[in-house]
């Protein structure tokens, strides 16, 4: 049974390599462009902004009293350390933590999850006009904005890369050759052999995971950049690379032509990924993206690369990854048995 | 090896498709099933070759009905109108890979080429050769694992006279050999010399089912195509 996944699986590799299927990984950039110019508009940011304080910690009482009377405008957490505000920062239910700056008496500390995001840039804004109001033109009460997320432009934007790759192959790749394979009858032949349904799809599934998890070595060979838990980094992207080449199989199987599973893949392809890698830059995005499938992957993805979170934290995630992706390769295996659109 | 359809049908919005059809095959039959476009022809084969699933009735292969895969596997081969090969290989990559697969030696797939005069072509991309060429290649692959039954969906559709010829004299060598080989044609003058048992399908019924000669002579055939 090994024996015929890895004959199908390097077979598969080989027509891969000849119909150029590595090329369109290249492409990727020019969806990282298109992506990154959809961004907000000006304007459209947060209606409220949510701040949390520590409660051991001493504040000046006019800011405090201003954070308490503006409550139009600020979501006060009381917070009983810096690890709880972390904690809740990291899991998106604060924009920040204000704390002394010891270095300016009188004035704030604004800890972010990333310095340059709507969200601190919203606090920036409240915060100013809160000021204006209390004290008129006096030296601002944030002085200083630190973020968790202390890394360039490239291991910032590494996740949305990652996931993008993830669901290209699932979504449009694997489909095509899926449906290729149908159209073709070159399923048909395969299963004139002793090869069976269980066996073709796990190897289609190895497959797209080889491609996937080449495309993401290849993407950190380049950028020169190693998630610090390592063992934790592959088992999420095993996981990811499982559900969406699983999914992405189903989705072939529901295709007669390899034109209607490229159409069928992209109509799943767009609406996985940028809600979910958009969801730091806006709260409605934020709200949406975990009713998908992917952000089970980027959230932790996230985590990992840019918090040096462990997989523990996310064990919820892994499951549900795992989980996804079996019942992906049931849903196929009962359309392949049926014949479905053969 | 006797090949027993019960009952067998496939209806496509209750019209095209195939109605209830029962007959027997033995061994060494060379059976052209004939009708117009639309009778039913490949609907019937491709139940017969398992490929697709029958709304009603039974296959049964020695005994074994097609859902029993490993009862069945390798009695049956399929060959279908348009060859289904790995067209970016070559005609090797394609018999070794299916050789491999069926665990079927290699010296098989040298035998295979030699049999069909494929050794000229052996490191040629699939995609270069003409259509009767890769038809030649198709009943060769299908024929690596030295199936009992050979179906064949209009083997000789969209070739020239010669590669018709050459199509035909293969299955003439092949039920010398004594495979059973059933293939469909709408062109039933052409098979007239061939076959040795000749099914009509017309409107998803199996209309007639006898001898070459008997079906000549019949009033099914003056009907069905009468000039």
């Amino acid at each position: 049974m090994i024996g015929n996944i890895i004959i199908l699986t390097i077979n598969d590799l080989a027509i891969a390599f000849k119909n150029k299927t590595f090329l369109l990984i290249l492409f990727i950039p020019l969806f990282v462009f298109v992506t990154l110019n959809l961004v907000d508009d000006a304007g459209s940011g947060p209606d409220k902004i949510r701040i949390g304080l520590i409660q051991q910690e001493t504040l000046a009482p006019d800011i405090v009293q201003s954070i308490r009377a503006a409550e139009q405008l600020v979501e006060l957490t009381w917070l009983a350390n810096v690890d709880e505000g972390n904690r809740l920062l990291k899991e998106r239910q604060i924009d920040g933590i204000l704390t002394r700056n010891d270095a300016a008496t009188g004035s704030l500390e604004l800890l972010v999850l990333k310095r340059d995001s709507v969200q601190t840039l919203a606090i920036l804004q409240t915060f100013s006009a809160l000021q204006k109001v209390a004290e008129g033109a006096r030296p601002d009460w944030i002085t200083n904005v630190s973020s968790l997320h202390e890394s360039d432009v490239q291991r910032e934007t590494l996740p949305t890369w990652v996931l993008m790759l993830v669901l290209l192959i699932g979504f449009v790749i694997l489909p095509a050759q899926v449906a290729e394979e149908k159209e073709k009858k070159l399923l048909l032949a395969l299963l004139q052999t002793p090869i069976n349904e269980v066996q073709w799809l796990a190897a289609k599934v190895l497959l797209g995971m080889l491609l996937i998890l080449t495309a993401v070595v290849f993407l950190h060979v380049l950028g020169q950049f190693g998630p610090v838990h390592l063992v934790d980094y592959v088992a999420i992207l095993l996981a990811g690379s499982f559900c969406f080449s699983a999914f992405g199989v189903f989705l072939g199987f529901l295709c007669r032509t390899q034109a209607s599973a490229r159409t069928l893949g992209v109509i799943f392809y767009l609406p996985h990924l940028l809600p979910s890698a958009m969801s730091d830059v806006s709260q409605q995005l934020t709200a949406v993206a975990p009713l998908l499938p992917s952000y089970q992957l980027y959230k932790p993805l996230q985590s990992i690369l840019l918090e040096n979170a462990s997989l523990t934290d996310m064990a919820f995630d892994w499951v549900y990854l795992i989980l996804l992706g079996l019942l992906m390769f049931w849903f196929s295996y009962l359309l392949m048995k049926r014949r479905w659109l053969m | 090896m006797q090949l027993i359809v019960e009952n067998l049908a496939k209806l496509y919005d209750k019209k095209r498709g195939l109605a209830a059809t029962s007959f027997e095959v033995e061994t060494g039959e060379l059976i052209a099933i004939v009708g117009h476009n639309g009778a039913g022809k490949s609907t019937l084969l491709k139940m017969l070759g398992n490929w697709i699933i029958p709304d009603d009735g039974t296959v049964t292969i020695d005994g074994f009905g097609l859902a029993n895969r490993k009862a069945i596997i390798g009695k049956v081969g399929f060959i279908p109108e348009v060859p289904n090969l790995f067209d970016f290989f070559s005609v090797e990559y394609n018999l070794k890979l299916f050789a491999l697969l069926s665990h079927t030696p290699f010296s098989r797939v040298e035998v295979i080429l030699r049999e069909f005069s494929l050794l000229p072509f052996r490191k040629s991309k699939v995609q270069s050769l003409s259509k009767g060429l890769k038809q030649r290649v198709n009943i060769g692959r299908a024929l690596l694992a030295d199936p009992a039954i050979l179906l064949l969906d209009e083997p000789t559709s969209g070739l020239d006279f010669e590669m018709t010829r050459e199509i035909y004299r293969l299955l003439q060598a092949m039920h010398s050999a004594g495979k059973t080989i059933i293939f469909t044609s709408h062109r039933p003058e052409e098979i007239k010399n061939l076959a040795t048992r000749i099914m009509v399908l017309h409107e998803s019924r199996l209309v007639f089912d006898g001898l070459p000669h008997a079906y000549f002579q019949s009033e099914i055939h003056e009907r069905l195509y009468a000039l």
